[in-house]
Order: structure tokens, then sequence, then C-alpha cells
């Protein structure tokens, strides 16, 4: 039982995610010369961004204690009423703030609904997830929409050699680590997550605080949508679907608490996105079975869930002789 | 005993809503009150109700089984690969028992598999369920290679429609599973302990409840209720599939949440699941007879979750101020 109290390897076993994503990069490195050349590095983040942007507004909502099954139904509903605009012939800009307007009324009702109705987080969600993709459905007639090239020029458009997704991922994540860690909304946000009563009775505005962070939620979804369109192309029934799913199992990679109040969008969201975007591509590099995919990437991730529960267990048994010790 | 059942059942709304639903579509939906529109509902809803039904179990335990898509799908094909004359392993007359055994068997192993992580790792349940969803039906597809397995025995396929003493041979397991669910849940020690984990898993560890034992026993038997509702479903569509059940896990979930369980353990009742789900199979059969189009079901679905959660809130609201 030495070994465990070791402090190399509690420290070790403390960053799972990070080791994990260590032996990932150097086993891909490894098996594939191109893993690690520049244009792979931008391939990756490319790749990473609209799950990285969801991930993001999800790390919100899961710092609250609370879930949002709806991002999937709202990136779609993103695809789909930009397409139709532009198709249309709206003005790009128009299509973006039409989309963006949908994405934070689809937060603002998440969050009243959760707020007001005090409906348990999982089946508001739950009931404007099927909402949003009906209506998705109905707008696009079930039918996929191919997307003029003007949406394809914003997904290659570069500065300074680095494509606008980038850019766009960055600054969300630039953005939600500002807002969480230099703001008293962050403070709040944590706060509330770790215990709604005394937040209240310290005088924090609770509902206020839910509020916005399903709103963000909302938002960066719609972003998120907006932004994986724009390197596609085009905008199929399926788009989106069980993209909840991968954006929560990112944000847990990071460290991010299901039942509130501990995690971090920098660095944590953010590894976690990368570690599931890179065995993604890497499983690409080494041309791996496609079929392998969900399942090598399930396996991790369901082996950094398992390591950092098996840490917790410890703790708590280690917290327990040192009681009986005394 | 009547009596005291509805006022015992703090979900009694969902069984007036039920019946005023169904009285309502009997006059407005084109179809819906004949024969043979009642045998459709009852097919649809076997497989629902008894996978709802493992549910429950999970659920009454503050946990949740994402994986069940997962499980329908992986028994589906080990049915498919252990049955079809394709394959070929059986001889006839022994690949129906086989096929049925080896489905229920690997249901029980995936479910017992999240039981074992969820109760001895201590990982949350929503992680468990979610990576072994992803694993499975990965694998599922995987083994297949995405192909269906199609010439299943005559025997299989035709179970749903087959009968004895009158009533169709699906009812009878429906039934059996329901009353055995009921069993365990209400006249047991181990359903009482079910109850007591979701309501406090510290004061029943230290009251001396198996904890570890029950959590696995409830996700075990939830993988049993996935597999029989694929072999349901299986018979019905006459292919082993890689994907089947793919998008029933919202309306299982669905159906147990409207039936007024709680997501945070410790309250939840067989019966009140029972009509979650049938009031799920009416909205489906009811909106499709109405030539409703699958999106606008879609929202009405929806729409129909969040009223009934709503609900169910304000009557918890009102019971806590009186």
């Amino acid at each position: 039982m030495k070994w465990i109290t070791n402090k190399t390897v509690q420290s070790l076993l403390h960053h799972s995610t990070f080791v994990l994503f260590a032996i990932v990069l150097t086993v891909f490195g490894l098996l594939s010369q191109s893993f690690f050349s520049f244009q792979n590095l931008i391939n990756v983040l490319t790749q990473a961004s609209s799950l990285g942007i969801i991930a993001t507004g999800m790390t919100f909502v899961l710092l609250t204690a609370g879930i949002d099954l709806s991002v999937g139904s709202i990136m779609f509903l993103a695809g789909v009423i930009s397409s139709k605009m532009v198709v249309a012939g709206f003005p790009l800009w128009m299509a973006f703030s039409v989309v963006l307007a949908v994405g934070i009324l689809f937060g603002l009702m998440n969050g009243f609904l959760v707020v007001r109705a005090k409906i348990v987080p999982f089946i508001v969600t739950l009931a404007t997830f099927y909402m949003g993709r009906g209506l998705g459905l109905f707008l696009s007639e079930t039918r996929a929409i191919n997307l003029p090239d003007s949406f394809l020029k914003i997904g290659s458009t570069q500065f300074f050699g680095i494509p606008f997704p980038i850019i766009a991922f960055v600054c969300v994540v630039v953005i939600g680590h500002l807002l969480l860690t230099k703001t008293v909304f962050g403070k709040q946000v944590y706060a509330v997550g770790h215990s709604t009563l005394k937040s209240k009775k310290a005088g924090i505005k609770v509902n206020g605080i839910l509020l916005k962070a399903y709103l963000i939620c909302g938002l960066c979804a719609s972003i998120g949508g907006l932004v994986a369109i724009s390197q596609l192309g085009a905008v199929s029934p399926t788009f989106g679907l069980q993209s909840e799913f991968m954006a929560i199992a990112a944000a847990v990679l990071g460290g991010t608490s299901l039942f509130g109040g501990k995690g971090t969008v920098f660095p944590g969201t953010l590894v976690g996105v990368l570690l599931v975007q890179c065995i993604q591509n890497g499983l690409v590099m080494v041309n791996a079975d496609p079929y392998l995919y969900p399942l090598i990437t399930g396996g991790v991730i369901f082996l950094v869930v398992l390591i950092d529960s098996l840490r917790h267990l410890q703790q708590q048994k280690l917290k327990r002789w040192g009681i009986h010790q005394k | 005993m009547k009596a005291s059942f509805f006022k015992t059942s703090g979900a009694a709304s969902i069984i007036y809503l039920c019946l005023g639903y169904y009285i309502v579509m009997a006059f407005v939906a084109p179809g819906f009150f004949t024969v043979n529109n009642t045998w459709n509902l009852l097919y649809n809803l076997l497989p629902l109700l008894v996978i709802a039904i493992g549910q429950t179990f999970v659920m009454i335990t503050a946990g949740i089984d994402l994986s069940i898509t997962s499980i329908i799908a992986v028994t589906s094909i080990t049915g498919g690969y252990l049955m079809s004359s394709d394959t070929a392993i059986f001889d006839s007359p022994e690949s129906l028992i086989f096929g049925v055994l080896g489905m229920l068997l690997v249901g029980i192993s995936i479910g017992t598999l999240n039981g074992i992580a969820v109760a001895r790792f201590g990982m949350p349940a929503f992680m468990v369920t979610l990576t072994t969803m992803m694993l499975f039906s990965g694998l599922a597809i995987w083994l297949t290679q995405s192909q269906n397995i199609y010439n299943l025995p005559e025997a299989f396929v035709n179970m749903p429609y087959s009968s004895f003493l009158g009533i169709p041979t699906p009812v009878y397991l429906g039934v059996i599973v329901l009353g055995l669910s009921y069993f365990l849940l209400n006249k047991t020690l181990l359903g009482e302990w079910i109850y007591a984990i979701g309501l406090n898993v510290e004061t029943s560890r230290i009251s001396g409840v198996k904890v570890a034992r029950i959590i696995i026993f409830v996700y075990a038997f939830s993988g049993f209720c996935a597999a029989i509702g694929a072999i349901f479903y299986t018979a019905r569509l006459e292919t082993g599939s890689p994907v089947m059940g793919q998008n029933i896990l919202l309306d299982v979930i669905g159906a147990v949440v409207i039936g007024g369980t709680s997501l945070f353990g410790g309250k939840g009742k067989i019966i009140w699941t029972f009509f979650g789900a049938f009031f799920m199979v009416l909205l489906d059969n009811s909106l499709n007879l109405m030539s409703l189009s699958f999106f606008l079901i879609m929202i009405v679905k929806g729409s129909v979750i969040l009223i009934a959660a709503l609900l169910n809130a304000n009557r918890e609201k009102s019971l806590r101020t009186t």
C-alpha cells in the first residue's frame, strides 16, 4: 500500500488526464511520422474547435451542478437556420445574428425552466433537445442542405496563417477562462455549484447565475454549430447528434465534476477536448479501422474516469485511517 | 386498497393524464379506437415498458443507465449470430434456446459491468454508462461491420404473433417482468434496500445494507430488461441489427421520469413507470394516426415531457408548503 501514498504516484494519478494525454501523443507520434507536424497540429486544433467551444459552454452549466442535453439540437438548429437564410439570399451577418439569438433564446428557455419552474435540468434540457431537433428537422424537411461557398470561405479564412475556427476557439476559451477566474460572476458560479443553499444565504442571486450559465451554454452551442458547418459545407439531418455527450465527456475528462463546483475551462476542458480530438486524429493518421474510433475513444474516457474515481476512493480511505490513528 | 393505492401514489396525475388522453384520442384520432390499433399499442408498449422498468430500478438508487441502447444493439446481434441460419452455429431447434439465453446473458453481463464500475470503483453512473454506451454500440457496429443479420428461425420471428390460451405470448412475457419487478420492489427486503440506498447511501451502509451488491444487481437487472426488450425488437424486425434501439434512450428515460420517478433516487414505482411508458406510446401512436410528421411528433413529445415535469414540480411545491 505504500506506493499509493508516494508523492510522485499521487501526483501522477492526480493528473491522470495529462498522463494519458502524454501517452496518447507518444504512441501516435511513434506510429505516425507526420503526427507531430505543424500542419497536423493546425488540423487537430481546427477539428477540435467546434467541440471545444461547445464544451466550454457546457463547463459553465456543469459547474453549477446542472447539465445541458440540448446543445446538439441547438447546433443543428444553428446549422439549418443559417444555411436556409443564406440560401434564401439574406446577408451572412444577418444569418449569424439570428443564429446567435436562437442559441441565446434556447439557453434562456432552459435557464428559465430550471430556475422558475424548478424542473430538474436533465428533464428540461431533454425536452428542449426534442423540441430543437424537431424544429430543425421541420425547417430542413429532413433533408441535407448544401451550403453556398461563402460559408466554406469563412471556414478556410486565415489570419496570419491561422484558420478562422481556431481563432474562434481560442477566443471562446480565453473569454470563458477570464469569466470564471477574474470576475465576480465566475466566483459565484463556483459557489452556486458547491452549495445552492449556502450561496443563497451569502446573498448571491442564485437564479440569475443559473440563468446566465445556461445562456452562455446555449450561445456557445450556436457558435459551435456555425464553426462546425463552416468546415463541413453541409448540414445533414444527423448533424450534432450526440455532441452533447461528447461535450460532457470532454469537460469531465478535463476534471470538471458532474456534481458541480469543481472544474476549469483552462486548462481543464481545453485539455479534455484536445485529448478526444488527438485520439480521433491519431487514429486517422495511423489508418485505423474507422469502426474502432468509438471503441478507443470510449475506452480512454472510461480509463480517465476510473483512475480519478479510484484516487478519490483511496483518499477517502487514507482519511479514514488518519482519523482512526488519532 | 384501491383508494389508498391512488392516494399514496404521488404521481396519480399521470394515470388520469393517460386515461384522459386515451378518451380524447378515441374521438379525435382516426382509427385510434380499433382492435388493430389496440394491438399496435400493446406491441409498442411491451418492449418500452420492460426496458423502462429496468431503468426505474436504477433510478431509484439515484443512478442512471444510458447504456441500454448499446445493450439492445449488442444483444440483438448476439441473438442474430447464434440463431441465424447464415452463421448456422447451432441446429435449428436448439438455436432458439441458445439464442435467447445468449441474449439474456450478454445483457446481464454488460449490466453487471456497469454495476461493478459504479459500486466498486465509485465512478459516477452517468459517465460509466455513457462510456459503455459508446464502447458497446461501437463494438456492435464493428463486429458486424454495420451489416444486419437476417434469416432468423421461424419460431423466433413468429414469437410476437404466437399465442397461448388465446393471449399473445409477448403479453405473458411483459406481465411476468412487470409482476416480478413489482414483487421485488414492494414485497422483498431487497426492494426496501433499493429505496434505502436511493434515499441515503451513507445511512444504508452504516445500517448494514450491502450497498455495492445491490447496486450491481440493479444495473444487471436493467441489462436483463434491455435484453428482453431486444428480444422483442429483434423478433419483430426479423433482423439482428447493430443500430437497433439507437433512438429509444430518451423515450425510456422520458417514460420513467414522466411517471414521477425522481432522478435523485429514493422515489419511484413500477406502476408509475407503466403509465409513463403507456403515455409515451399513446403519444407516438396517436400523433402518427393524425398523420403528423415525424418532426412535429418530436416537438410535441418534448413539450409533453416538459408539461408532465411541470405538473410534478408544482405538486411537489404544493406538498412542501402545506
